[in-house]
């Protein structure tokens, strides 16, 4: 049990640095992917809610004291994205969910919704537009980190047949 | 009533962990400036950027010249002489000499790269690779031969956190040259904006801004950005100005630290715009 919750942590710290140091270099119009959290969705499909509420607590926590961001920001977005993938959570659906197109929705539900709740903290503006903090703040990053999950499914599925 | 709430505990486990999370992550927000968090992050950063600085090299490799380097800098030298030239082409030179103005003739310049970025809409934070063992201090300007890129917000002894013009916790003093009309500057997540300034002053798209004398976090006259775009407030006689930045500040690798610092007796008035 501790080397399953280890196993993504130690996974987590060159993915930390590939989203720290690489993905700013793929951002589309200041929008970029966020690949912790097809990480956390991937886990959280594999071992459940609590884990996953969990794994985004921690990781959050981590990724926070690392970037030079808000700490508390990502711990507090992670772990409501680990809890929304948990939703996703089957014992017997664990390899229809992280092999196929389905885990592409959870990771554009889970990232959208973290992309929202990041946008809404960071913001310090009163005259916020709301439309623009769904489409530009949540919805295209959900669909950036979402088209960046595609390799994680290609992958697995290759798993699974060998 | 024990039984029933260990029941209660036990059937809603997911959501008794979210809302303790929950509550210790927005207990965090809310102690960012606290100087144990403050220590505990430059700790944690001041570490791992070392991961990031050898997953940075080989994307620099190309870009890593020395002479680029030299003559960056010597750009972006000129372009502070540049502008400390023209700001006193439109001031009259003996009223500053009588109202005692600082002199800002010469500036030194630390080099750095820029080794690790968090970009997301609200928040442009960059990792360098200067920190206070290279003499960077908190509140150092930060820019590049374009112009002004953010300011210098977290030291460790050889990385530095930089919050760029791109996150909506930094506001600067500007002036809008030409006109001599100053203002705050301010990103709100999709641009950056001069809010509230009389539309009774015939501001023309273009015009340069820079960093105003009255800015108590970054020395006068450092070239920021022209304006882009006049927006009508609704009410009253006010409009809004976008300003486009003359760096590219998603794109920037090369930086460097001006190596002055505010002064403090300014500081410690309640006119930082740094401070929330």
């Amino acid at each position: 049990m501790l080397w399953n919750f280890l196993k993504p942590i130690l996974i987590f710290i060159p993915i930390a640095s590939i989203q720290l140091v690489i993905v700013p270099l793929l951002s589309i119009n200041d929008i970029n992917p966020n690949i912790i959290v097809i990480l956390i969705c991937f886990y959280t499909l594999k071992y459940g809610q609590i884990y996953g509420t969990l794994l985004g607590f921690v990781i959050g926590l981590i990724f926070d004291l690392i970037s030079g961001g808000l700490l508390g920001a990502f711990m507090l977005t992670f772990t409501i994205a680990g809890f929304s993938a948990g939703y996703f959570y089957n014992e017997n659906k664990v390899d229809i969910y992280t092999t196929s197109y389905a885990f592409i929705i959870v990771v554009f539900l889970c990232s959208t919704i973290n992309s929202f709740l990041y946008t809404l903290i960071s913001s310090t503006d009163k005259d916020f537009n709301i439309f623009y903090l769904i489409l530009e703040g949540s919805i295209l990053p959900g669909l950036y980190t979402a088209f960046f999950s595609l390799p994680v499914i290609i992958l697995n599925s290759r798993k699974a047949f060998v | 009533m024990i039984k029933f709430l260990q029941r209660l505990i036990s059937n809603y486990k997911e959501y008794f962990l979210l809302v303790i999370l929950s509550i210790i992550s927005i207990t965090l927000l809310s102690l960012n400036n606290k100087p144990e968090i403050k220590r505990l992050r430059t700790f944690a950063f001041g570490n791992y950027a070392l991961l990031n600085e050898i997953l940075n090299y080989p994307l620099s490799i190309f870009k890593n010249d020395y002479s680029l380097k030299e003559l960056e800098e010597e750009n972006a030298k000129l372009m502070l002489e540049i502008s400390r030239l023209r700001s006193k082409s439109l001031e009259n030179e003996h009223l500053r000499s009588m109202l005692n103005f600082k002199d800002t003739s010469s500036f030194s310049l630390i080099s750095a790269d820029v080794i690790s970025k968090l970009v997301n809409k609200m928040q442009g934070n960059f990792i360098i690779n200067r920190g206070s063992a290279d003499g960077v201090l908190i509140g150092m300007p930060v820019l590049n031969f374009q112009g002004l890129i953010g300011i210098v917000v977290d030291t460790a002894k050889n990385f530095s956190i930089v919050r760029t013009l791109y996150n909506n916790n930094l506001n600067i003093a500007v002036t809008i040259e030409r006109l001599n009309i100053d203002g705050i500057l301010n990103w709100d997540g999709n641009k950056l904006i001069i809010k509230n300034i009389p539309s009774t002053y015939e501001i023309k798209v273009g015009d340069s801004v820079v960093t105003s004398d009255f800015s108590t976090i970054f020395p006068p006259r450092i070239p920021v950005g022209i304006i882009s775009k006049r927006e009508e407030v609704p009410i009253g006689l006010l409009h809004n100005l976008t300003v486009k930045p003359f760096v590219d500040i998603n794109s920037v690798d090369n930086i460097f630290v001006l190596k002055v610092i505010p002064s403090k007796q300014i500081n410690q008035l309640e006119m930082n715009l740094l401070k929330k």
